[in-house]
């Protein structure tokens, strides 16, 4: 199945849901204790091999973020705390306790900034390549700036897997475009400036006491392994696990290997 | 029609530098005792078009050998001195991509007064690309520059007690513009447009709607103006409302303009050199815009030639001459081709003339000026559309 096929057929389990007057495109998937899925910045479309290992497992729920695929953007939300603070809304509109959060990459960076507000309903927490610390300190930059790079080295720095068919651009159906558009626009909202970071996250990453792992990919090229280190020094009681032959974007870099270190922790 | 004089005042020196000539260019590729002189001469070149009759045009752009005007105002603030009849627009401010308006106000006040009340100002979003340098959020830009564009407004227009200011992104506790513009309530207000959708708004507050070498979408957007403007105020849009910006050559023989086209041609070449994620970062353009610009790939923005084709990627000077970008040849030629394209779109009252660019010399530019000056510009003061001997021929 092509990726576009395989994208619309895994989107056809999507349903809409309004949560404090938000229409959010959600995903809910598989039976078992619940799991948050946060997804990257390629959409929960990027993220559908991973979600479906994990449902297996788990009822997943993965949203498309505000902003993202077919998740309605209010106007007045503007950072990563907005998003933060509408998935409490979404833990306690579906009142779900004991909560496996797993998120990657930007979606690493929202289940921190949940975390630090609120563990009451999460068990565990699983960060893969996260985002949300500083990126760059004066001249030297740690996270490679999308913006200021080529799509092909954007591609190259996101996963070692080579992207799957060269459709052009315009053969795509409508709908898919305008979801890589929006997907598009939301990182840059969020991501901007800072690039990708929220300058108090680090005085804050104590404050996540739930038994938690990092995963990381050995080649990961947007978010060196290094970058995992102040993470770590953070979180404190947290275990950085690496995965090898694996870029940033581990979802499809590893699926298999991550979600089985994901059930094995849980 | 009003001919204002352009330039970008290009370092161009740097057009042989390979690569891309914004954004990414470094600046050890820049001498600035070249850069002094170039521009020294391009202020020269402005202050001849005040004496012949021009109005003066200038524009800025940052991180880019193909202008090195970084600010309109800084420019104009020079002009205001040396020159002593032209209007002086900036066209423009990139208003979004300041982050302080207030003191975008304050130098319009004070080159107002400096000119003796001589400044026109364009307030634009400006290219995409340039929020690479001021870091500025490319999402929700168009919001950020009308709420800019209001506070920048209501400073210039202020006459009674100080004022506080809170707003999305500009928070402010006491606005007071000193100096004050000497225009009431505020000097001209310019914008600029690509599509029939965007002049909608310029019409309703009846500000000067310029299009840039846009070829037969200028009708298009000038279009969307009169019938914007009609509904809005109930009378016809002056033509002194409408801006068309195009590269114009003469020579006292037809061989020597289009000589002197070539060098200006360089304009085009180095403008288009810019790598490709910086043309429209994400947010910059709504959603829908993306999505129409995807469906229709790149060949989508391309001007059109009379018969509806693209201009091809390098194009002849007679191609750019059909699109409606440039106009050379001897003062009657010129004249000619501005006033076919002046029926064409349906009439316009400014033409802002890129009479140095790429390239062109010193001594080609004053010849140039100074030419168009005596010969063409007396023939354009008085052209209208109810005039004889005007043929309509609507464009592809």
């Amino acid at each position: 199945m092509s990726t576009e096929a395989s994208t619309a057929d895994f989107l056809k389990a999507a349903e809409r849901v309004e949560i404090q007057g938000l229409k959010l495109e959600l995903i809910v998937k598989g039976a078992g204790s619940p799991l948050l899925f946060l997804h990257g910045m390629d959409g929960v479309e990027g993220c559908s091999r991973i979600i479906d290992l994990l449902a297996r497992d788990f009822t997943v729920y993965a949203p498309s973020h505000p902003g993202f695929g077919g998740s309605e953007l209010p106007r007045a939300f503007s950072t990563i705390d907005d998003l933060a603070y509408f998935y409490l809304d979404l833990l306690d509109h579906f009142d779900l306790r004991g909560v496996t959060v797993v998120g990657f990459s930007l979606g690493g960076w929202i289940a921190a900034e949940i975390l630090v507000k609120d563990t009451s309903r999460v068990s565990r927490l699983v960060l893969g390549a996260p985002l949300g610390l500083r990126t760059a300190e004066g001249r030297v930059r740690q996270v490679a700036d999308i913006f200021m790079l080529h799509p092909k080295e954007v591609a190259a720095a996101m996963q070692l897997t080579p992207t799957a068919d060269n459709v052009p651009l315009a053969e795509l159906p409508e709908s898919l475009l305008e979801r890589i558009a929006r997907n598009a626009e939301a990182v840059c909202l969020f991501g901007w400036s800072p690039y990708l970071y929220n300058p108090k996250l680090h005085l804050r990453l104590h404050r996540i006491r739930v038994p938690t792992v990092l995963l990381w990919g050995e080649q990961d090229r947007l978010a060196p392994l290094d970058y995992a280190k102040s993470f770590v020094a953070g979180l404190g009681q947290a275990r950085l696990e690496t995965l090898e032959a694996c870029g940033h974007r581990i979802y499809v870099d590893r699926p298999e290997a991550a979600a089985a270190r994901i059930v094995n922790f849980a | 029609m009003k001919v204002w004089q352009f330039s970008e005042q290009a370092y161009h020196p740097a057009f042989d530098v390979p690569g891309a000539m914004r954004v990414t260019l470094s600046a050890s590729h820049c001498d600035p005792a070249v850069a002094g002189t170039l521009l020294n001469r391009y202020l020269d070149e402005y202050v001849l078009a005040d004496e012949l009759g021009f109005g003066i045009m200038v524009n800025e752009h940052h991180a880019a050998a193909t202008c090195m005007s970084t600010s309109c105002m800084t420019t104009l603030a020079i002009l205001a001195r040396q020159t002593r009849k032209a209007r002086l627009l900036a066209l423009g401010i990139p208003i979004a991509n300041r982050s302080n308006p207030v003191r975008v106000a304050e130098e319009i006040a004070m080159v107002d007064v400096l000119s003796g009340g001589r400044l026109e100002v364009g307030m634009v979003k400006g290219a995409a690309y340039e929020v690479f340098m001021s870091n500025r959020l490319p999402a929700r830009f168009s919001d950020r520059f009308w709420e800019a564009h209001q506070l920048i407004m209501e400073a210039l227009r202020n006459t009674g007690e100080n004022f506080s200011w809170d707003s999305e992104n500009y928070q402010y506790r006491a606005v007071s513009l000193w100096p004050r513009p000497l225009q009431q309530p505020t000097p001209p207000v310019w914008m600029t447009s690509s599509s029939a959708f965007s002049s909608v708004e310029h019409a309703r507050f009846d500000y000067t709607c310029a299009t840039f070498l846009s070829g037969a979408v200028a009708r298009v957007v000038f279009e969307g103006y009169r019938k914007a403007y009609l509904e809005a105020h109930g009378r016809p849009a002056p033509e002194k409302r409408l801006a068309y910006l195009g590269v114009v050559a003469t020579a006292g023989d037809r061989k020597t303009a289009f000589e002197r086209a070539e060098q200006m041609k360089g304009y085009f070449t180095t403008a288009a050199r810019l790598d490709v994620q910086f043309r429209n970062p994400p947010g910059f353009n709504p959603v829908k815009a993306n999505v129409k610009m995807m469906q229709a790939g790149p060949n989508a923005v391309r001007p059109r030639l009379r018969s509806g084709a693209p201009l091809p990627a390098d194009p002849t000077i007679e191609q750019y001459i059909d699109a409606g970008l440039m106009f050379v040849g001897t003062p009657a030629e010129v004249y000619e081709q501005i006033k076919q394209f002046y029926v064409d779109v349906g009439g316009f009252g400014n033409l802002l003339m890129m009479g140095q660019a790429g390239t062109l010399s010193h001594a080609d530019t004053v010849d140039n000026l100074t030419l168009f000056a005596r010969e063409v510009m007396p023939r354009l003061e008085n052209i209208s559309l109810d005039a004889p001997n005007v043929h309509y021929e609507a464009f592809a």
